[in-house]
């Protein structure tokens, strides 16, 4: 494995009264594609946003490029873009203004924002629609409307928290595609996904999770082992736990 | 501080393209002018209108003159009791030395013409006393032992227009500010969470405290464009309203020059602090419908005991009641109107009182925007 960019360690998290990870911990390496799979309910979402600095860990810690989310939260979030299902725009915003908003957001400096927005538009293919508000846009544009905004202050780490879960067949190849061409571009890519057909033709290594602990960690070769595929691997792990 | 410009003017644009906010605004600029047409047209009606008095017997000599005149039109009726039911607006029997007045009080029309009736008689049964003491040669004047000279310190029409206006300027002002940031502070916080855009801001290294600051801003500015184009509204409709005076000029209604300050230092306090109580309900929202379940019980509690404070002319409150927002602004900015003055201890309570209400809301709203329950509940 590559020098670790997020470090997770021993992590604890209760949200109400449920405890929904129970000490799990992972690397995700530098310029890889690192899978974080399981069924809905895992723990996935609360893990992404425990990285992210939404939410603080209870127990355990998460190091993301050198700093730690409890101590450097803001720094964690200007080396971080996230992508998640929930395709949340500003409808009366263009797609263009949209982006543009979190980029200044995201510290941009007012003189490179423009020249950021637009490098963005043109390398995911949003010329045509960038004029248009969001309101108007489709599941696909809004989608791609997302990724630009995660990405536009050129974060060294991206998250995507089962971004194909609400788009047809195309717009999620797209999606696919960009995670490699990100990954080609030594950005660091953590995928969240219960797809797990996508996270073995995508991922270097991935971790499993089930019911908030870890069950399987390694390169997915590793993970799938003597099984037809992940799938396979997965039921039989989720057997034995 | 550059967080807060940069949520500010985004949420500026947004809201200008909210047709629900533009409508408010736009609502809140007619309305006013049409209220007040309606009012003074109805104002006018009811004072020129002719009532139909019925009567019975003879009408003593010079009385059906005087009942004319005055807006009353008679007309004979063969049951009096049974014609101020319905047939006429009030009815009266002519007797021997006695008038027996029938009319129903449910009747506004009965009630007014009433009221013209008991001037007219008062006025005729004195001119008649005045006449039998005159012919028998006694001074009349023994009828009015203690003679009142009136010596109003404003005149009759600066005082009408100042009732009017403490009437109408404080209820519009603050009904105004109340409105007209309702949807765009809704669609600002509640907003965020419906269209799923919340945790995207929140990722973003902006610190929260100013990313709040830049909606309670821009949410203040639209209350204040709200109010703003309500009060010129009014006045561009008074405008064109003229009201006699002593001299018999012509003059229009006009604001007195300490009420203008008082008017924005108020306007303004309003604004902010409700703008925060506003945002900090709408954070607990996960809906803009749940949103306006929340907030719209505090428009009516807070606007409910200052719309009835508007009907008590002269309601002289303890430093305390200055303590109660919203209350407290209509008191201070009645005074100004009125009385051409500023209470300042009462002026001070007031910002007292609506800053610490605009600050605790804040730091409740900071506290609600913080929270991990804001993302995990929805």
């Amino acid at each position: 494995m590559t020098d670790a960019a997020v470090t997770v360690e021993r992590l604890q998290k209760t949200l109400g009264k449920k405890e929904v990870l129970h000490g799990i911990s992972f690397i995700a390496g530098k310029g890889e594609i690192f899978g974080l799979l399981g069924p809905n309910g895992a723990g996935k979402t609360t893990t992404l946003r425990l990285i992210c600095t939404l939410l603080a860990p209870d127990a355990g810690s998460i190091n993301v490029l050198g700093f730690d989310t409890r101590t450097a939260p803001s720094e964690v979030r200007r080396r971080v873009g996230v992508v998640t299902a929930e395709i949340g725009v500003y409808p009366r915003l263009t797609a263009r203004e949209n982006i543009a908003y979190f980029a200044r957001l995201s510290e941009v400096i007012d003189g490179d924002v423009r020249p950021r927005v637009e490098a963005v538009l043109d390398r995911l293919d949003m010329r045509e629609f960038a004029g248009q508000r969001a309101e108007s846009l489709s599941s696909g544009q809004k989608q791609k409307v997302a990724i630009a905004r995660a990405i536009v202050h050129d974060p060294a780490v991206l998250m995507f928290d089962e971004p194909t879960s609400n788009l047809d067949v195309l717009a999620s190849k797209e999606i696919r595609d960009f995670m490699v061409e990100s990954k080609n571009r030594g950005k660091s890519v953590i995928f969240s996904t219960h797809v797990l057909h996508d996270a073995e033709r995508l991922c270097d290594r991935v971790t499993i999770i089930h019911e908030g602990r870890v069950v399987a960690t390694g390169s997915t070769a590793e993970v799938r082992g003597a099984h037809r595929d992940l799938e396979q691997s997965f039921l039989n792990l989720v057997q034995v736990s | 501080m550059r967080a807060a410009w940069i949520v500010y003017r985004k949420e500026l644009v947004e809201i200008l393209r909210d047709r629900r906010t533009l409508i408010a605004i736009g609502f809140s600029a007619l309305a006013t002018p049409i209220v007040l047409s309606i009012v003074t047209q109805v104002s006018t009606r009811t004072a020129t209108q002719v009532y139909t008095l019925g009567y019975t017997g003879t009408i003593p000599t010079g009385l059906d003159l005087l009942l004319t005149s005055t807006g009353l039109k008679l007309e004979r009726v063969d049951d009096p009791a049974a014609a101020a039911k319905r047939q006429v607006d009030l009815a009266v029997a002519f007797l021997p030395g006695e008038i027996d007045e029938y009319y129903d009080p449910t009747r506004q029309s009965a009630q007014i013409a009433d009221v013209r009736l008991q001037v007219i008689l008062g006025n005729y049964n004195a001119a008649k006393a005045a006449a039998a003491l005159h012919a028998k040669g006694v001074d009349p004047a023994i009828l009015t032992p203690l003679k009142v000279v009136p010596h109003p310190l404003s005149s009759p029409a600066a005082a009408a227009q100042n009732t009017f206006l403490s009437f109408f300027l404080p209820y519009i002002l603050i009904t105004m500010i109340l409105t007209g940031g309702f949807s765009a502070a809704l669609d600002s916080s509640a907003g965020e969470r419906e269209r799923k855009t919340l945790e995207s801001l929140l990722l973003t290294p902006a610190p929260r405290s100013r990313v709040l600051l830049g909606k309670i801003a821009a949410v203040t500015t639209i209350s204040l464009v709200a109010a703003i184009a309500a009060i010129a509204s009014m006045f561009i409709a008074l405008s064109q309203v003229s009201l006699p005076s002593e001299a018999g000029i012509s003059s229009h209604l006009a604001i007195n020059p300490v009420a203008v300050p008082v008017m924005v230092m108020v306007a303004l306090l309003i604004a902010v602090s409700f703008s925060s109580v506003t945002l900090a309900l709408g954070t607990l929202a996960r809906t803009f419908r749940q949103g306006q379940a929340y907030v719209t019980p505090l428009y009516f509690i807070t606007i409910f005991p200052a719309s009835i404070i508007l009907f008590i002319p002269d309601f002289n409150p303890g430093l305390a009641y200055y303590l109660i927002p919203i209350l407290n602004a209509v008191l201070v900015l009645r005074e100004a109107i009125v009385h051409n003055a500023v209470d300042w201890a009462a002026l001070g309570v007031t910002t007292f009182s609506l800053v610490a209400t605009g600050l605790i809301s804040w730091l409740a709203a900071l506290r609600l925007f913080t929270r991990e329950a804001l993302l995990t509940r929805s």
